[in-house]
């Protein structure tokens, strides 16, 4: 047998005529789009039907096996699922990615090249092919000067060729859909990106001291380098602002970003909606507590006891237990709400004796007891993300997009020949305004023709 | 002057000048002849506007704050909204079928507010702190308007499943441009029934045909279902990014404010849903064999999402995107 002349198909070529002829079709095919785009929001759904990220016993409580919700959805069928956290379970990942995947398949195989269409125009050089526009129509005794002015009126931008013409506006109509699918590539890119290299921690830190960020609580596998190590913070207050009615109008935090020397660098009172930014890093005030308080007994020193929350339901309790005998066998219950600066005194029987406010003093098993002062502490929510720049890059993109995408493509082609002026046009988006544009350009062309009519007339 | 009265005596204002509206249009549509019923129903459609306009007004000297913070306000804020987007989509298609089905829609919405939601939940209460933001005014107000363009659009399409039930249509207009030709088998019938038409064209068309003896090409005009389809995907083309906006504002804000730009939340995934369903929309309309009524489906299975997304959230939960609930 001789030897084959023709290359054996490689592996590669193999994958290579799989991705072009089956799955860059299959891809690219809208219907998938659509079915994927119901897919997300269907499995969207059923993420804010069942209750995300609770504990075992709560789905097992709320979703027996016997019997099952619909007969099918017990606590076992969420879990295996993963029904308990829809938007980071593989699949759901997987249909994001697939959906991306889709997305630049469309763009290059139908949107470049209706684009690319678009700006390869023709002229129409047969009356015939005007019959197959639904608006158009034949003049005569006008001339294609006329056209082209009244084109011009309305913002067309015409080309002419002898008896050929064309006119066209908004091919960003063409260009919006593009810069859309581009920037939710970009939006994807960005959020993996900032899953994977990013992280969030959360401190309670009191009023006056310093910490590092350490409770981490989600971070990405690469986000060892976004975590700061040569730099500290210190809350120099926290503070929160009533209303006259006692509600909480803002509350405030004095951060100061340190170096490893202590020495300032950065420095920011922040608030909800106001964070501070340092090296990549936000920090946000997001939430609040009681420290501790402090208290005089007698002619004592201040004391400052730190202030524990209460585990229960409703109102937010913190509470200390101070003792007033130097043998511990006697002592009070303090319990603060907020920081406005008054504290309940309970004693060991669990009876209210006394509500002291802040400078004020009360008499408890014999001692004056004296408030200084409640200490709060800020919650403060920490994070990194890289991928910001992305994201944002892509609303950017996305925003321009859609508006660009509202614009519609609008064409007029004419063609004088032997006395008749053909005109017809299409556009993609506003049919009705467009028959409107259409009709009223027709009869202004008309118009002029009847005006030159008369014109001549008069001449003669 | 008593801004609280005032805005009392606004809110059922609005309420019965939008129910006159509604009347106006639905009479105007049982006797097509009496061709004042709807342009008063149009002047009904922007006095409500205008009433509406006025009781937010109001509420925004009264609390100092920007008035789509509750649900009594956001309400009549989307109140306001349909009765703007009614008269931009009337004056689009120039039919005034699009009242018939938009002014129901406002009046109920009015009425709700007015009739049905406790006094409790109607006064104006102070901001929470997480919403004192410039934020709040650019992100609520646009999705406020994007609910309401979303919502005479898939109303729009409501209005083109009841006009064409029954029948096949092929639709025009989408992005790749799938209309715009002539329809061959309507044309050639047309052709038949009158060979030496004049161009369906009012003054000054009559110059222009003097060549009685062949065909002449005339514009083929687009019929009722046409239009109202046409302005239906125009006013969800207008929903859209207005949505789009919306949502990108809230995801900006909420990084700026709380260091996620998305947490799914109920809200925010509803909104996501929303936008899904109104894309497939959009993508439905240049899939071949597709066209017809099913994206006209799509668009009023939008209208039950945009309002799950709206006030079903509301009764799921609390959370910043709550408006609250009364049951």
């Amino acid at each position: 047998m001789a030897p084959s002349e023709a290359p054996q198909p490689t592996l590669w070529d193999g994958v290579r005529d799989y991705f072009r002829q089956d799955l860059l079709p299959l891809l690219a095919d809208l219907r998938l789009a659509i079915v994927l785009l119901l897919a997300i929001a269907a499995f969207s759904i059923s993420g804010t039907v069942i209750e995300q990220g609770q504990t075992l016993e709560f789905y097992q409580t709320n979703y027996p096996q016997d019997p099952a919700l619909f007969g099918f959805l017990s606590w076992k069928v969420i879990l295996t699922l993963g029904l308990d956290h829809v938007y980071r379970t593989w699949w759901f990942l997987a249909l994001l990615i697939v959906f991306g995947a889709s997305l630049t398949a469309c763009t290059f195989t139908r949107q470049f090249p209706a684009l690319g269409a678009a700006q390869k125009w023709k002229y129409y050089t047969q009356p015939r092919q005007f019959q197959k526009l639904a608006l158009s129509a034949e003049l005569s005794e006008t001339d294609l000067a006329s056209l082209s002015r009244r084109l011009n009126q309305r913002r067309y931008r015409v080309f002419q060729d002898g008896n050929q013409l064309y006119g066209r506006k908004g091919i960003v109509g063409r260009i919006g859909p593009i810069v859309v699918h581009a920037s939710m590539l970009l939006i994807l890119a960005g959020a993996i990106l900032g899953a994977m290299t990013g992280f969030f921690a959360q401190e309670i830190v009191p009023s006056g001291e310093t910490f590092q960020i350490r409770n981490i609580f989600d971070a990405g596998p690469w986000a060892e380098a976004q975590i700061p190590k040569d730099w500290s913070v210190r809350v120099n207050r926290f503070w929160i602002d009533y209303s006259p009615e006692g509600n909480i109008d803002q509350f405030y935090s004095d951060l100061s970003v340190l170096d490893r020397a202590g020495d300032e660098i950065d420095r920011k009172t922040i608030f909800v909606n106001q964070p501070l930014r340092h090296k990549g890093v936000t920090l946000y005030q997001a939430d609040w507590g009681v420290a501790a308080v402090q208290v005089k007994l007698n002619n004592s020193p201040v004391l400052q006891l730190p202030m524990q929350q209460l585990e229960n339901d409703g109102p937010r309790f913190w509470g200390t237990w101070l003792p007033t005998k130097p043998d511990m066998s006697e002592g009070v219950t303090l319990l603060a709400s907020d920081l406005q600066g008054s504290v309940l005194i309970y004693d060991n029987a669990g009876q209210l004796i006394s509500t002291v406010r802040k400078g004020m003093a009360a008499e408890v098993n014999g001692v004056r007891l004296s408030l200084v002062d409640v200490v709060g502490s800020t919650g403060l929510q920490i994070k990194a993300d890289p991928g910001i720049p992305l994201v944002y890059g892509g609303f950017g993109l996305l925003m321009l997009g859609v508006i660009m995408s509202y614009v519609s493509h609008s064409q007029v082609w004419a063609l004088a020949q032997e006395g008749t002026v053909y005109v017809g046009g299409r556009t993609n988006r506003a049919q009705v305004a467009f028959e409107r544009e259409l009709l009223a350009l027709l009869e202004a062309v008309s118009a002029d023709a009847n005006e030159a009519e008369l014109a001549e007339a008069s001449v003669s | 002057m008593d801004l609280i009265a005032l805005q009392g005596w606004l809110d059922n204002a609005s309420f019965a000048v939008l129910f006159a509206a509604m009347l106006l249009y639905w009479c105007g549509v049982a006797f097509p002849k009496a061709t004042v019923l709807p342009s008063l129903g149009t002047a009904a459609m922007a006095v409500g506007n205008l009433t509406v306009a006025a009781l937010l007004g109001a509420r925004w000297i009264e609390g100092g704050y920007f008035p789509m913070s509750n649900l009594y306000e956001s309400l009549f804020a989307l109140t306001w909204g349909i009765t703007a987007m009614h008269l931009v989509a009337e004056r689009m298609s120039r039919s005034s079928l699009v009242g018939a089905v938009t002014a129901p829609i406002a009046m109920a919405i009015a009425a709700f507010a007015t009739l049905t939601l406790p006094d409790t939940m109607q006064g104006s209460e102070p901001l929470v702190p997480a919403l004192k933001s410039n934020w709040l005014m650019m992100h609520v107000s646009v999705m406020l308007l994007s609910y309401a363009a979303l919502l005479v659009g898939a109303l729009l399409a409501i209005a083109f499943l009841l006009v064409t039930r029954g029948q096949a249509v092929e639709l025009k207009g989408s992005s790749v441009g799938t209309g715009g030709f002539r329809n061959v088998k309507l044309r050639r019938a047309e052709d038949a029934a009158e060979a030496s038409t004049v161009m369906t064209m009012s003054t000054g068309g009559a110059a222009v045909l003097e060549k009685p003896a062949t065909v002449t090409l005339s514009p083929q005009r687009l019929t009722l279902a046409d239009t109202l389809d046409n302005i239906s995907y125009r006013m969800i083309g207008l929903g859209f990014p207005l949505l789009t906006i919306g949502i990108i504002a809230g995801a900006v804000w909420a990084n700026e404010a709380w260091g996620s730009y998305w947490s799914w939340d109920p809200k925010e995934t509803w909104a996501l849903i929303t936008w899904l369903v109104f894309a497939a929309y959009l993508h439905a309309r240049i899939t071949k064999g597709w066209q017809g009524r099913r994206p006209a489906i799509l668009a009023a299975t939008g209208f039950v999402v945009v309002w799950v997304c709206y006030l079903g959230v509301n009764i799921l939960g609390k959370g910043l995107h709550s408006y609250g609930w009364f049951f």
